[in-house]
């Protein structure tokens, strides 16, 4: 491995230290005694853990989350992996023009993506909130879908489909016993990129929640415009927490240069 | 003779440009049949669309006496084996073997007798269980020929197998694959742009050049008698001289006799000049310039001696620019079509 200068050196340090400092901050604060958000925090307690998850508006909104962030990844993959296969295996006509149509969600303002959404599904669609989020939430994760399965695409040897159509399987066989399995972990990465994409999605969530079904984010947003007490360093410490155990699991089961490589050698 | 498969004019076109051009060709039952030419002559999109990959633009490719043209690849039961192996890295070395038979429903215990069968016939009946990429690039070879016969295709067909191994063991593969190929009674279509290799491999081999077929022929037949300039150049002839009487004629450089002294004249006979010399142990090989037109006009030739067999006379002659007459026995003169 080739020696970093110096300068390279300090300015990544200085970079680590721009994003986990204030992170330490609102972790530290998260413990506080005290009835305000303040650094440095009041004595030590978990009361606003207590507080967080007791927090009915947050803990329904948190399930909601989830629910959306899993269904939204689970259409996104499903409809991105056959999409890559065919934009780069297949012989599409327009196959630029699909490419384009798959990624432009990844350029667009989410703002105006959201606005759109909520006048055709929900004021001529009539669909209701949830429906149009997921849809909405779906198109924000499918250029993600897209690009990193087909990232570990690239990388495959087309060769291993053909053996496979070879020995005798059909080409919905070779999909599922091959090419599947060979993307593992490019769609692993696919998965989690998508998930956390949506989890931490805060624009398009906006504009299509209702009183009924409305995302963490949006809530937690909607919360410190109010309140400014330490229930939400409480919420936001404990999903680092959860993300830090997701990636440790993540790394244990793929390797990282396997989550960014994407592919299954 | 019976025919395992067939080319009827088979033609491939990519956009303007033709690979594979009109190809009759007959692949014989049991035999080993190398399709030799160059880089870019079309040998892969041939064997390709025998497979099933590549569909021809015209014409028709026959298997087992039936019409394949439209048939995808995995309804040929034809075992392929490509250059980069395309081992199934998240399966064994067993499973890779098996997929063919699990696809064929073969039941679990015959399934493991003939994937055993078929890693033994390789040498490898010791690794089921490894993964492809614990293997080495010769023994990831085996696998993918050992997955390829495990099905018991009506075809073996291999795309320069040997081009990814270092020069001894693609040496010792020829052998492999030819007692593999007899141990099987296989039919087995090959491709390669070495020519040493199809010579000593093939039972047919077919020599192309620009998507069509030069010769085809034993190798004991067509090495002896190429028929035209291109498929004795591929072929490692080196000789090549226009004579008043006979045309074009090529000749190898071991039957040609050099003696010294101008005696010219003669239908095999030609003065020359030694351009250079090359001790070889046994073998000397002497650059000529001989002279065939009525100008003076020279033509480059190259002969091959037997070190031991030169006489002191010999020996005294051949120096830069000494003068020789060099001869061939017309019987060893070979005509060509141009
Ligand atoms: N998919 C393709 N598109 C365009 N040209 C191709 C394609 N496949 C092969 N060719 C061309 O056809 C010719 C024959 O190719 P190939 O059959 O691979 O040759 P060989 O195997 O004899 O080296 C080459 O000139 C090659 O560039
Ligand atoms: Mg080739």
């Amino acid at each position: 491995m080739k020696r970093s200068s110096p300068v390279a050196a300090s300015l990544a340090v200085l970079g680590y230290l721009v994003m986990i400092v204030p992170i330490l901050f609102v972790v530290a604060t998260a413990f506080t005694e005290g009835e305000t958000l303040r650094f440095p925090p009041e004595g030590l307690s978990l009361r606003w853990f207590d507080e967080a998850t007791s927090y009915q508006p947050f803990t329904d909104a948190l399930l909601s989350s989830l629910q959306l962030a899993l269904l939204a990844t689970v259409l996104a993959l499903a409809v991105g992996i056959p999409a890559t296969l065919a934009i780069m295996r297949g012989r599409l006509p327009g196959r630029s023009l699909v490419e384009g149509l798959f990624l432009s969600p990844l350029i667009l303002p989410e703002l105006v993506v959201g606005l759109a959404l909520f006048q055709q599904l929900m004021l001529q669609l009539e669909l209701d909130n949830f429906q149009a989020l997921l849809i909405g939430h779906t198109a924000l994760l499918l250029p993600y879908a897209v690009r990193v399965t087909g990232a570990s695409l690239v990388l495959a040897d087309p060769a291993l489909e053909e053996a496979a159509r070879g020995l005798g399987a059909s080409p919905l066989r070779t999909f599922f016993t091959v090419t599947l399995p060979v993307l593992r972990p490019g769609i692993i990465s696919a998965a989690l990129l998508s998930f956390v994409t949506s989890f931490n999605n805060v624009p398009i969530s906006l504009l299509l929640q209702s009183r009924d079904f409305r995302t963490l984010p949006v809530t937690m947003l909607d919360y410190v415009q109010q309140n400014y007490t330490p229930i939400i360093a409480a919420m936001s410490t404990l999903l680092l927490a959860a993300t830090v155990v997701l990636a440790v699991v993540a790394e244990r089961i793929l390797g990282f240069a396997r989550i960014f490589g994407g592919i299954n050698r | 003779m019976t025919t395992a498969a067939e080319f009827v004019a088979v033609s491939r076109h990519f956009g303007d440009f033709t690979a594979v051009d009109s190809l009759d060709l007959a692949i014989r039952e049991g035999a080993l049949t190398t399709l030799l030419g160059p880089s870019g002559c079309g040998k892969t999109t041939s064997l390709r669309m025998l497979a099933g990959y590549i569909e021809p633009s015209a014409g028709k490719i026959m298997i087992g006496g039936k019409d394949h043209t439209d048939a995808p690849p995995e309804k040929r039961d034809l075992g392929m084996v490509f250059q980069s192996y395309a081992l199934f890295p998240h399966m064994t070395v067993a499973g890779n073997v098996g997929f063919g038979l699990k696809l064929r429903k073969v039941p679990r215990a015959e399934r493991a007798r003939r994937v055993a069968e078929a890693l033994e016939l390789v040498g490898l009946g010791h690794l089921g269980d490894r993964r492809p990429k614990a293997l080495s690039g010769g023994q990831q070879q085996r696998v993918a020929l050992a997955r390829a016969i495990a099905i018991r295709p009506r075809l073996l067909l291999l795309d320069e197998p040997l081009s990814n191994l270092d020069a001894r063991l693609r040496v010792q593969m020829r052998g492999e694959i030819r007692r593999i190929q007899a141990e099987t009674g296989l039919t087995v279509v090959l491709v390669t742009h070495d020519q040493e290799e199809a010579l000593e491999m093939s039972d047919h081999m077919v020599v192309m050049n620009a998507g069509r077929v030069m010769q085809q022929g034993a190798p004991d037949e067509l090495f002896p008698a190429p028929a035209n300039r291109f498929v004795a150049e591929f072929l490692g002839y080196e000789n090549f001289l226009t004579l008043p009487e006979r045309g074009l004629v090529t000749v190898r450089p071991e039957l040609l006799t050099v003696a010294p002294g101008d005696v010219g004249g003669g239908e095999t006979a030609v003065s020359a000049t030694v351009r250079s010399i090359a001790y070889r142990g046994v073998e000397v090989r002497v650059a000529l310039d001989a002279t065939t037109g009525a100008g003076g006009a020279t033509t480059p030739l190259v002969a091959s001696l037997r070190g031991d067999a030169l006489t002191p006379e010999d020996r005294a002659a051949l120096h830069p620019g000494g003068r020789v007459t060099v001869s061939a026995r017309p019987d060893h003169l070979v005509s060509l079509a141009g």
